[in-house]
């Protein structure tokens, strides 16, 4: 008669067989670097869908009638122009070579794109500092959460619970 | 073009170090949050994401850190290790604030739904709690009001002049207050109308038919006229209003009546009908008396100047004596006729009515052949003297014996009376006999001018007529209830003089 112990004991066995015997079967794919990238930038697009939809239902349930809600709904937004501005970065970086841009080191860049296309220089540099939105955004939640307990905590006040 | 990128890489920094500050700000106030009311789901909802946004800002911001501290200490090789891992961290944790932001709208449809139904528990518990502490005092209060209630249902039910009724559909009688035993004349003991119908005191029973068809079709029809047999067989005219009382306990439905005895207002209307038919016969007597007056004046007189020039014994004088006999019987006619239409003079004066009476009777008693009718008289201590016109009196009252004389015959008895009425303190002066009555269908008639039931030659049909004239010259009324077979009464209510009035 087999005991509880004999059992874990051939499964274990079986299972480091499966390691040690196994040989490469080349079914699996491999990943190669820009996956990474685009697994990425989906997860970008993720993040503006929610915070689209986050919006949305805020509008939706009328809850931006009320200033803390209003404000987290504004970091919502800020989120989403966030996300598009480090899709567009992300882009941009990866593809430095095609608008002419060249990192020359830590503190410098260089541009060399065409006569009269200083605009995406331009946009470039100003997208870069991305942290002038997310910011802006996560301070947005701060303020709103904060109001939103002030107003709770005023309400609690009035109307103490039973 | 070469361009600095230090404020990108101040940004970066300072930025980095920014939102992990703010989120974690923002962790500790959904903490509180939560600390406040550790059951609200949106406040668990809001810790998720400012969790999730803190990894979130942590890891990429570590990461930003991270890459601009290895690069400044030329540790590219090191950074290229880290980067990889950092990257896919942020990544996770975008997908996680992501995931958990798009369960909002049914985090919120939840958080309504438990809201909605501790609000309905809480207002349940507050009036569990509520009627737990004061039960005994609503209970108290609410019978009260129930007793209160039903004793004035009860009074209404009682004291009601009109009869309330409750039967089933069959008309059997199920409950009945005391006006409706006066009314039926059942008298006030409640078993006399154990099990018994309605449709025995209808007299036609079939209208019970035509009440229930009508409380059918309109639910709660009103005035509709029958007649109900009481005791002693008087009919009496009502007025039944209706209405079906449908009953939720199982119980057989019942049928509620109001009925309003209209017996009274009914002869009312019956006597000013008859009032208003005789004083139109008086106006048009009146008028014609009037015209026919002064040429049976003029006959008359011419005829007397004739008769005097006129020797006894001839023909012409025998002719004239005719002529002047009708024209005095005219004349007599026109007379009364004005006492009906009360246009005659009247020479009023203060008098004992029991003396006027006790003169007719010894009038009557003289001139009439009654040896076997008992002349009867029963005076009320309590009448006073009334300003009356002793002539007219007199010939009202000859008129009333003479007719009771009549409708006895040879044998009988006739009795008048005399009394106060409490109320008013009118006279009332009453002749009876116990002859043979008058038809029901005469009662109506007898009062008008020229009718009469004895044959052609024995009456004008002037009597009543005239009696009727001067009683309402007086300001007083007569009346007649008479039964065929059993007799007459003739009742004279005369007003009391104005000394006594005023007593």
């Amino acid at each position: 008669m087999k005991t509880a112990g004999s059992k874990c004991f051939i499964y274990a066995f079986m299972l480091a067989g499966l390691f040690v015997i196994a040989e490469p079967a080349l079914a699996t794919q491999t990943h190669s670097q820009p996956e990474g990238l685009y697994v990425h930038q989906i997860a970008h697009i993720f993040f503006i869908i929610s915070m689209g939809s986050l919006e949305f239902w805020l509008r939706q349930r009328n809850l931006t009638k009320e200033k803390g809600w209003r404000y987290i709904q504004l970091a919502a937004v800020l989120f989403i122009l966030w996300n598009i501005d480090a899709i567009a970065v992300h882009f941009l970086d990866e593809h430095l070579d095609i608008f002419g841009i060249a990192k020359i080191d830590l503190w410098h860049i260089q541009f060399d794109n065409p006569e009269g296309q200083d605009i995406v220089t331009l946009l470039y540099y100003l997208m870069k500092l991305d942290h002038l939105l997310c910011v802006p955004a996560m301070f947005s939640l701060y303020y709103g959460l904060k109001t939103i307990l002030r107003n709770t905590v005023a309400d609690q006040g009035d109307n103490p619970a039973p | 073009m070469i361009i600095s990128a230090i404020p990108i890489l101040l940004v970066d920094l300072v930025g980095s170090f920014l939102m992990i500050i703010l989120s974690l700000l923002s962790l500790k106030i959904v903490f509180r949050l939560r600390k406040q009311d550790h059951d609200n789901l949106i406040w668990t909802y809001l810790w998720w994401i400012c969790v999730a946004l803190s990894c979130f800002a942590v890891s990429r911001s570590a990461g930003h850190i991270l890459k601009n501290l290895f690069l400044l200490m030329d540790q590219k090789s090191v950074w290229d290790v880290v980067r990889p891992f950092s990257g896919a961290v942020n990544t996770v944790m975008f997908v996680v604030v992501g995931s958990v932001t798009m369960f909002f709208e049914r985090i919120w449809k939840i958080y309504q739904l438990i809201r909605k139904d501790r609000q309905a528990l809480r207002s349940a518990h507050k009036e569990l709690l509520y009627l737990a502490q004061n039960l005994e005092k609503l209970v108290a209060e609410r019978t009260s009001a129930l007793a209160v209630s039903e004793y004035n249902y009860r009074k209404i039910f009682e004291v009601s002049k009109d009869m309330i009724l409750v039967t089933d559909r069959e008309g059997t009688i199920v409950n009945l207050n005391p006006s409706g035993y006066n009314l039926l004349g059942l008298g006030g003991k409640e078993d006399v109308i154990d099990r018994r119908k309605i449709l025995e005191f209808l007299k036609e029973p079939e209208m019970w038919l035509t009440i229930m068809a009508s409380v059918e079709q309109e639910r709660s029809p009103a005035d509709i006229e029958l007649d109900l047999i009481i005791r002693d067989n008087t009919i009496k005219r009502v007025l039944v209003s209706g209405s079906m009382v449908d009953r939720t306990d199982n119980e057989t439905e019942t049928f509620h009546f109001l009925i309003k005895d209209i017996q009274k207002r009914k002869m009312m209307e019956e006597q000013l009908a008859q009032a208003d038919k005789l004083a139109s016969i008086g106006e048009l007597s009146s008028g014609v008396a009037h015209e026919v007056n002064n040429p049976l004046g003029v006959i008359l007189g011419y005829t007397q100047l004739l008769l005097r020039d006129e020797k006894k014994a001839t023909d012409r004088y025998a002719d004239l004596k005719i002529i002047e006999k009708h024209a005095r019987s005219c004349k007599a006619i026109v007379e009364d006729l004005l006492s009906f239409s009360r246009k005659s003079d009247t020479e009023k004066e203060m008098l004992d009515i029991h003396k006027v009476i006790d003169d007719v009777l010894s009038f009557v008693q003289h001139h009439s052949n009654i040896e076997h009718i008992a002349l009867e008289s029963e005076y009320s201590p309590a009448v006073h003297p009334l300003l009356i016109d002793e002539k007219k009196v007199k010939q009202v009252l000859i008129n009333l014996v003479v007719n009771a004389i009549h409708a006895v015959g040879k044998k009988g008895c006739i009795m008048i009376s005399t009394d106060i009425r409490a109320a008013t303190g009118d006279l009332v002066v009453k002749v009876s006999d116990d002859g043979h009555g008058i038809e029901k269908k005469y009662l109506k008639k007898i009062f008008d001018p020229f009718f009469t039931t004895k044959p052609t030659g024995e009456g004008t049909g002037l009597g009543l007529s005239v009696s009727y004239g001067i009683v309402k010259n007086h300001g007083g009324y007569i009346d007649v209830e008479s039964t065929p077979g059993k007799g007459t009464t003739f009742t004279i209510s005369l007003p009391a003089a104005p000394s006594h009035q005023e007593n």
